[in-house]
């Protein structure tokens, strides 16, 4: 058998040879080789706003006291009342359809503007509507064949008189992929006063409801 | 003396290579020489997937939803990335494809506060 003789330039070689192997395995294992299969790919979204004013709203109350007037629809405001055996409810909503949003969109920000003309010591809350309504042809009657949330999304004092807000974004996040915005009704949760907001139809811009909306898509 | 020198110096030249070869093979390298090269990684899917998120009413996003996730993807880890327009991560959070037939929405929570206006891209990525 030859007889392997370590000169100083063959323990070189071997060491960098070695270190050589070291640094092809480190380097392999950054780029993560332990896994056999590997797909990764990044969407960009679009922002963007879609501001709703009285012109895509839609709104009315309905009256138990008269339970199949449809006279909400074309009044200029809209009263809630908490009086048991006479409780009126608004409901209000706007037709997104112009922000030409996909199912896959939503909501960065919703915020609804109402603006209270008759002022009560009431809080009112605002309950998601899950199906379809019409002003010209919601009754308080026709209560019983909508789906409505049973948790308010929020709530506003009417105390007093002035433009008030209400933050709906996971409810308008929530519409926005199920296709269409069916609004919210607005009810007295505590509180014993009637109180009225602002319609749609009202002579004064300022008292119409309106809703910012920033979206993603 | 001289021997001995040659003898500890051919053990440790062995060991170097070995632990290089050790090392590779525990990567799964199949090849028996270590080089610069690539290994073939296969995806279970070469189509861009499209994800919808979902937000509270603070508007911070509470999931996020990818849409038709190929069946053949089940039991990979699908990892998710909020980015902002500098591309910084927001959060991350990543779950397991599950089974399923046709194509599979999946759903991954867990990205702490992170509010949806600041997200302008999802970074996402499948592996098994």
């Amino acid at each position: 058998m030859r007889r392997f003789h370590l000169t100083p330039l063959r323990l070189c070689a071997g060491i960098l040879l070695g270190s050589l192997a070291f640094a092809g395995v480190a380097y392999a294992a950054s780029l993560g080789l332990g896994s056999s299969k590997l797909y990764a790919w990044s969407q960009t979204l679009t922002k963007g706003t879609c501001n709703q004013t009285s012109t895509t709203a839609d709104d009315t109350y309905v009256q138990q006291a008269s339970p199949n007037s449809t006279a909400g629809g074309t009044a200029t405001t809209l009263t809630i009342k908490p009086t048991a055996g006479s409780q009126d409810y608004a409901f209000i909503r706007f037709n997104l359809s112009g922000c030409t949003l996909p199912t896959t969109a939503g909501a960065d920000s919703a915020v609804l503007s109402i603006f209270v003309t008759t002022a009560g010591a009431d809080t009112i809350s605002l309950f998601p509507v899950y199906s379809s309504w019409s002003s010209s042809t919601l009754t308080w009657n026709g209560l019983s064949g909508l789906t409505i949330g049973s948790t308010a999304t929020t709530t506003f004092s009417a105390a007093t008189t002035g433009a008030k807000t209400a933050t709906v974004t996971a409810d308008v996040d929530a519409a926005i992929k199920a296709g269409t915005l069916w609004g919210w009704e607005l009810r007295a949760t505590s509180g014993a006063a009637t109180v009225a907001i602002g319609a749609a139809e009202n002579g004064t811009a300022a008292r119409r409801p309106s809703m910012t909306l920033g979206y993603e898509k | 003396m001289k021997r001995l020198i040659n003898i500890l110096s051919a053990v440790l030249l062995a060991t170097l290579l070995s632990a290089g070869v050790a090392a590779a093979a525990s990567l799964g390298l199949t090849s028996k020489t270590l080089a610069a090269g690539s290994a073939p990684v296969t995806g279970c899917t070469s189509s861009a997937l499209t994800a919808t998120r979902n937000v509270d009413n603070s508007g911070n996003v509470t999931q996020v939803s990818v849409l038709s996730v190929p069946q053949a993807c089940s039991g990979e880890m699908l990892a998710v990335t909020l980015e902002n327009s500098s591309h910084t991560s927001l959060g991350s959070a990543s779950t397991t494809v599950g089974a399923c037939t046709g194509g599979c929405i999946v759903s991954v929570t867990g990205f702490g506060t992170v509010s949806a206006a600041n997200v302008t891209a999802y970074a996402l990525s499948l592996t098994g």
